[in-house]
C-alpha cells in the first residue's frame, strides 16, 4: 500500500533482495546436479545392495535439501530469516511423523493382513463391477 | 468421464437433471420451506430499512477483521443450527425405530427416515458441525480478538482474510445446496473408502461433501497463514512473546495445526476425486488400491483437527476465568508450554481412531502411549485453571457458567479418552456409541467455550452487554439437555448399541432412547432461550450500553479500546509494559487515560474481490459435482483471472488525516461497529473493481 | 518492533505516537513462505500415499516400479529444471542492481528450462500411455502418476506467474509490490528444485532398485 505522506522505502535494498548472491546459486546448481548424477551412477551400477542404497540415497537427499535451505533459500537466524528457519524446523518433524509412522504402520499392516503370494496363486486384478 | 457414471449426462447440464430435485420428499420440502422464511425473514428487514447498498459496501466488501469475525460466527451460528436439526432428526428416528418390529412413517420401513436419508442425515450433522458450526466461530473469534489483543490495527493480509471467509462461506452453501438439488453423501462425516468411491455411492451426494470441505479447508489454509503473520509481524511496541495474551498463543498454536495439517486433509480428499473422477486406484476394493490409505491419510488429519477446535477453546477458558475470578491466570509459562505441547503431541496420535483396522500390536502401543501422553499437557491446563480460580473472587456471570461447563466436560470427556486411549478397551467399544458419547463431551465443551466467548467478548464487538438473565436460562437448560442425552449415551454405549443405527435392533434400548429425546427437548428450549436472550438484547441495548471495559475486571489490551471497537481499532497504538497489561495499566489508574494527539493512519479499502472470488468458487464446486465441465473449468480460470488482474491494480488504500482522527474519536460513543463508513468503496470510475 | 521503553519517570509512555516500523516485504515473504510449507505437506501426503501403494500387490499385475522408471531420461528433467532455477535466482541477483534487461532474460531463461522440463514429462507420461501404464491401470500408477504430475502442475503455475510477472516489470518497474513478487516467485521456484530432489531420488531411483 502506498502512502502519500510517507515515500515507500526502495525495495532493491530491502535485506531479502540484497541477500541474493551467484555464489550461493551456482554452487547449490552444481551441489544438487554433481550428487543427483552421483546417486543415478550408484543406481545405475548396481555398486550396493538394495538396503545399503536407500540409506545412500535417503542420506544424499538429505544433505542436498539441507545445502539448498541454505545455499538456496538463505535460511539463517538472521532477523529476517529467523522465522522462516523456525517454521521449517518446525515442519521438519511432522514429514517424518506423516510419512514415517505411515509406512511403519501399513509395513505392519501388511505383514499380518495381506495374504503372502503363493507359487500357484499370482496376484491377478481384480475389477468391481 | 473417464468413469462409468450412473445416469444421465449432458454437456449443458452434466448430471443435473429435474430429477435431482427431491420435490416428492416431504421432510425437504418442509426443510426447503422453512429456510426459505428464515431466509426471508433476514432479508427482509435489510431491504424494508434500505440497506443493501450499506450490506454490500461494508459488510460484504468488508477487509476489516471485526467484520469478518462477526460473519464468520453468524455462518458458524445459522451452521450450527442447522446441525442441531440434524440432531434433532437423528434422535427422533432413533426412538422411533426402536426395534425390528418398530412401524415405519413416511416411506421409512421403521421410524420415519429410509436408511438412505438417515444416513445423509448424520453424515452432515457431523460435516456440518465440525467444519461449518464449530470451526467458522472459532476462527471468527480468532479474528477478532487477535489483532485486538496484540495492539495490532488489522490483520497481515486484509483481502486474504476477506477471501477466507468468503470461501468457507461457499463451502457451507453447497452443503445447503445439497439438500435441495441432489442428494449429500450418506457415507459419514469421515467418508471412509470403498464406501465413498464411485461404485458405492453413485450419486452426487459425497461430490457435494468432497468439494465443500476442500473449498473451505482452502480458506482455512489462508487463514492460518494470516494469524500466525499477524502474530509474528505485527504486534505492538512492547508486546514481547512473554506478554503475549494466552488466547493469542493458542490461536497461534492453533493455526500451526491448520496451517501444516489441513493440507493432508486435501491430499486425502483430492485422492479420492481423482478415483471418482479420473478412474485411477487408490483407494478402490480392487485393481492395486488401498482402501485403509484413506482412513490413515484421514486421521492424519483428523486428529490434528480435534486440536485445532479444542486449542482455542482452552484459550477462551483462560481468558474468562481469569477475569471472573479477578486473579491473573495461574502458570502462564506451563500453560503456553502445555499449549504447544498438545499441538506437538497431536501429530502423533491419529492411529487411535482405527485400532481395530489391524496394523499390530507394537504400532497400537505406540499410539496408545502417545494417546495417554496428551493427557499430561491437558492435565497441567486443569489444574491451572483451577488454581486460577483457588483463592479468587468468583462471578457466576454467564461467561462464566459456561467455562465451569465446560471444564466438567473436560473432565468426563477427556477421562473417556484416556479410556479410549487403551486399545483392549478400544477393541470393544469401537464403533459403539461410547465413542460418541466422548466426543460429543469434547464438542459440547468447545461449544460451551464457543458461547462463553460470544457473551464475554459481544459488548466489546456490539457497544452493549447481552441479557444476563436469559443468558443463564439458556445455559442451564442446555447444561441439563447435555447430561441427559450424552449420561444415558454412555450408559447404551456399555451396553453395546452400535454408531449409526437407522434402527434400533434390540427394544431394550428404548428407555435410554427416550431419556435421549428428552434431552432433545431441553436442547429445543434453550434454543428458546438463547433467541430470546438475543431479542432481549437487542431491544434494550441502549440500557446495556457499556464502555471499553462492560465486565470491570477483564485483563488484556482488547478491553483498551472503545466499545464498540471503532474500525481503526486503536486511535494510537499502544506501548504494552506487561503481560496482562489492561490489568496493570488499573494498577497505575490510567486505564482511562487516552492518547494526547493523533497521527495520520492507514487503512485497507474494502473490495469486492473476495466476494467475486467466492462466488466463482461456489460455481466451481458446483459445476465439480455435478460434471458440468464448462461451469467447473470456467470458473476455475475466473479465479485464476481474478487474482490475477487484481494483482495488476494494488489497492493503496485510504489515509486518516489526523484532524480526521480526532473527530472520530469525539464521536465514538455515538457510532458502532453498524454505523461507521471509513472506506467506500471505489466505484466505476475509479477502478474496475 | 521497538523494544520496551524503560522509564525512571511517573509512568512509562502510555501510546507509541509516530509511524509504527512497517516492513510489507518481510511481512508478505513470510505469509508466503508459510503458504510454502503448507505446500510442503501436500507433497508430503502424496509421498505417504505413494510409499504405502509402492508394493507389488498395487501394481495389480500391471507395469511395476522397474517398467516405467526412467533414471537416465528423468536426469535430463533434473538438470532443466535447476536450470531453470538456478536462471531464476540470478534473475534476482540482478535485481540487486536494478537491472532491468539482466532481470528479464534471467526469467525469460527460466521459463524456457521450465518448459523444457514440462515438454520432458510429457512425452515421457506420453510414453508410459502409449504401454498401457495408465493411472487407472492400477493403485500403484494412480500414486506415481498424481505425485509427479503435482509436481508438474506446480511448475506450470509457476511458469504462468513468471509471464505474468515479465508483462508488471514493463508496465511499473521495480516498485514494491513488484518485487514482492519477484522475492515470493523465487522461494516458490527454488522450493520445485527441493521437491524435485525427493521425487528423483524416491519415485525414479528408488523404483529402479527396489
Amino acid at each position: 500500500m502506498t502512502d502519500p505522506h510517507h515515500p515507500e522505502p526502495d525495495p532493491l535494498a530491502h535485506a531479502e533482495v540484497r541477500q541474493a548472491g551467484w555464489i550461493g546459486y551456482v554452487s547449490g546448481y552444481i551441489l544438487t546436479v554433481g550428487l543427483l548424477g552421483v546417486a543415478l551412477l550408484l543406481t545405475e551400477t548396481k555398486g550396493l545392495d538394495a538396503q545399503a542404497l536407500l540409506i545412500t540415497l535417503s542420506g544424499l537427499s538429505i544433505f542436498l535439501l539441507i545445502a539448498q535451505s541454505m545455499l538456496f533459500f538463505g535460511l539463517d537466524v538472521t532477523r529476517y530469516n529467523i522465522w522462516k528457519s523456525v517454521s521449517l524446523v518446525l515442519t521438519v518433524p511432522l514429514f517424518i511423523l506423516s510419512i514415517g509412522l505411515t509406512v511403519w504402520m501399513f509395513h505392519s499392516l501388511n505383514g499380518l493382513m495381506m495374504m503372502p503370494e503363493m507359487p500357484g496363486m499370482p496376484m491377478q486384478p481384480t475389477l468391481l463391477q | 468421464m473417464l468413469v462409468q457414471l450412473q445416469g444421465p449426462w449432458s454437456w449443458i447440464f452434466g448430471r443435473l437433471t429435474l430429477d435431482s430435485i427431491p420435490y416428492n420428499n416431504p421432510i425437504i420440502i418442509f426443510a426447503f420451506a422453512f429456510s426459505v422464511i428464515a431466509g426471508l425473514a433476514a432479508v427482509a428487514p435489510v431491504i424494508y430499512y434500505r440497506k443493501i447498498g450499506y450490506i454490500f459496501r461494508e459488510w460484504i466488501c468488508s477487509v476489516d477483521h471485526k467484520k469478518i469475525g462477526v460473519m464468520y460466527i453468524i455462518l458458524g451460528l445459522v451452521m450450527m443450527f442447522r446441525g442441531f436439526v440434524d440432531g434433532m432428526m437423528i434422535r427422533t428416528q432413533q426412538v422411533t425405530a426402536d426395534g425390528p418390529n418398530s412401524p415405519g412413517f413416511l416411506e421409512a420401513q421403521h421410524g420415519y427416515l429410509p436408511p438412505s436419508h438417515f444416513d445423509q442425515i448424520y453424515s452432515s450433522h457431523g460435516t456440518l458441525m465440525i467444519l461449518f458450526a464449530v470451526t467458522p466461530i472459532l476462527t471468527g473469534l480468532g479474528n477478532i480478538v487477535v489483532p485486538l489483543q496484540i495492539g495490532a490495527r488489522d490483520m497481515a493480509f486484509p483481502r486474504m482474510n476477506a477471501i477466507s471467509l468468503w470461501l468457507t462461506v461457499m463451502g457451507a452453501m453447497l452443503v445447503m445446496a445439497s439438500l435441495f438439488i441432489g442428494d449429500f453423501s450418506a457415507a459419514g462425516w469421515v467418508g471412509l473408502t470403498p464406501l465413498t468411491e464411485l461404485p458405492y455411492s453413485p450419486s452426487v451426494g459425497v461430490d457435494y461433501w468432497m468439494w465443500a470441505i476442500q473449498i473451505s479447508s482452502v480458506g482455512t489454509t489462508l487463514n492460518a497463514i494470516n494469524i500466525i503473520t499477524t502474530i509474528i509481524g505485527m504486534r505492538a511496541p512492547g508486546m514481547r512473546w512473554d506478554r503475549l495474551p494466552i488466547f493469542t498463543w493458542t490461536t497461534l498454536s492453533t493455526s500451526i495445526i491448520g496451517l501444516t495439517a489441513f493440507p493432508i486433509l486435501g491430499v486425502a480428499l483430492a485422492l479420492l476425486g481423482a478415483d471418482r473422477y479420473l478412474g485411477t486406484h487408490f483407494y478402490t476394493a480392487g485393481l492395486g488400491g488401498n482402501l485403509m490409505l484413506y482412513t490413515d491419510l484421514f486421521w492424519i488429519w483428523g486428529h490434528p483437527e480435534v486440536y485445532f477446535l479444542v486449542l482455542p477453546a482452552f484459550g477462551v477458558l483462560s481468558e474468562v476465568i481469569p477475569t471472573f475470578s479477578e486473579k491473573p491466570l495461574f502458570g502462564y509459562i506451563t500453560m503456553v508450554a502445555a499449549t504447544f505441547a498438545i499441538a506437538g503431541i497431536s501429530w502423533t496420535v491419529w492411529l487411535h481412531h482405527f485400532f481395530t483396522m489391524g496394523a499390530g500390536p507394537m504400532v497400537n502401543t505406540f499410539f496408545s502411549v502417545a494417546t495417554m501422553l496428551v493427557g499430561i499437557p491437558t492435565g497441567v491446563k486443569v489444574f491451572n485453571w483451577m488454581l486460577t480460580m483457588y483463592r479468587g473472587r468468583i462471578t457466576y456471570t454467564t461467561p462464566m457458567l459456561w467455562s465451569v461447563g465446560a471444564l466438567f466436560l473436560l473432565l468426563v470427556g477427556g477421562l473417556t479418552g484416556v479410556m479410549l486411549a487403551n486399545p483392549a478397551i478400544n477393541y470393544t467399544v469401537h464403533n459403539s456409541v461410547f465413542v460418541i458419547a466422548h466426543f460429543h463431551c469434547m464438542v459440547l465443551l468447545i461449544a460451551y467455550t464457543i458461547f462463553a466467548a460470544i457473551i464475554y467478548w459481544f459488548p466489546k464487538v456490539f457497544g452493549f452487554k447481552l441479557d444476563e438473565y436469559n443468558g443463564k436460562g439458556f445455559f442451564w437448560t442446555f447444561s441439563l439437555g447435555t447430561m441427559t442425552v450424552f449420561t444415558a449415551m454412555f450408559a447404551l454405549g456399555f451396553e453395546g448399541e452400535t454408531r449409526r443405527l437407522d434402527y434400533l435392533y434390540d427394544p431394550q434400548w428404548l428407555p435410554m432412547l427416550i431419556i435421549e429425546e428428552l434431552g432433545i427437548g431441553l436442547y429445543c428450549l434453550s434454543v428458546y432461550y438463547f433467541f430470546r436472550m438475543l431479542y432481549v438484547s437487542i431491544r434494550d441495548r441502549a440500557k446495556n450500553a457499556c464502555g471499553p471495559d462492560p465486565w470491570g475486571t477483564a485483563r488484556t489490551l482488547e478491553w483498551l479500546t472503545h466499545s464498540p471497537v471503532p474500525f481503526y481499532n486503536f486511535a494510537v497504538t499502544p506501548e504494552v509494559h506487561e503481560l496482562d497489561e489492561l490489568a496493570w495499566r488499573r494498577e497505575r489508574h490510567c486505564e482511562a487515560v487516552r492518547p494526547e494527539r493523533f497521527d495520520p493512519i492507514h487503512m485497507p479499502r474494502n473490495t469486492m474481490i473476495p466476494i467475486i472470488i467466492g462466488i466463482f468458487a461456489f460455481g466451481f464446486g458446483f459445476g465439480m459435482v455435478w460434471r458440468i465441465w464448462w461451469m467447473a473449468g470456467g470458473s476455475l480460470f475466473l479465479i485464476i483471472a481474478a487474482v490475477i488482474i487484481s494483482s495488476f491494480t494494488p489497492d493503496p488504500g485510504y489515509t486518516i488525516t489526523a484532524a480526521e482522527m480526532a473527530e472520530l474519536e469525539k464521536q465514538h460513543a455515538q457510532h458502532g461497529i453498524v454505523a461507521e463508513s471509513g472506506s467506500p468503496l471505489p466505484m466505476a470510475e475509479e477502478r474496475l473493481v | 518492533m521497538d523494544a520496551s521503553r524503560g522509564s525512571d519517570g511517573p509512568l512509562p509512555p502510555l501510546w507509541h505516537y509516530g509511524e509504527t516500523e512497517h516492513d510489507p516485504i518481510s511481512t508478505k515473504t513470510l505469509g508466503f513462505w508459510l503458504y510454502m510449507l503448507s505446500d510442503a505437506l501436500i507433497f508430503a501426503g502424496l509421498f505417504a500415499a505413494y510409499g504405502v501403494l509402492d508394493q507389488t500387490m498395487n501394481a495389480a499385475g500391471g507395469p511395476t516400479a522397474a517398467q516405467i522408471m526412467h533414471p537416465v531420461a528423468a536426469f535430463w528433467q533434473t538438470i532443466a529444471v535447476l536450470s531453470s532455477v538456478l536462471s531464476y535466482s540470478l534473475a534476482t541477483v540482478a535485481l540487486k542492481t536494478g537491472n532491468r534487461n539482466g532481470v528479464l532474460l534471467g526469467i525469460v531463461v527460466a521459463i524456457l528450462f521450465g518448459g523444457i522440463f514440462i515438454a520432458l514429462e510429457f512425452t515421457d507420461f506420453a510414453s508410459l500411455f502409449a504401454i498401457g501404464a495408465t493411472p487407472d491401470r492400477s493403485g500403484f500408477l494412480s500414486a506415481f502418476f498424481i505425485l509427479v504430475a503435482t509436481h508438474g502442475l506446480h511448475m506450470m503455475f509457476g511458469i504462468l506467474w513468471m509471464l505474468v510477472l515479465i508483462l508488471q516489470i514493463l508496465r511499473s518497474g521495480f516498485n514494491t509490490a513488484v518485487v514482492t513478487r519477484l522475492l515470493n516467485l523465487r522461494l516458490f521456484w527454488q522450493f520445485q528444485a527441493s521437491v524435485w530432489v525427493c521425487v528423483y531420488v524416491f519415485v525414479y531411483l528408488r523404483g529402479t532398485f527396489q
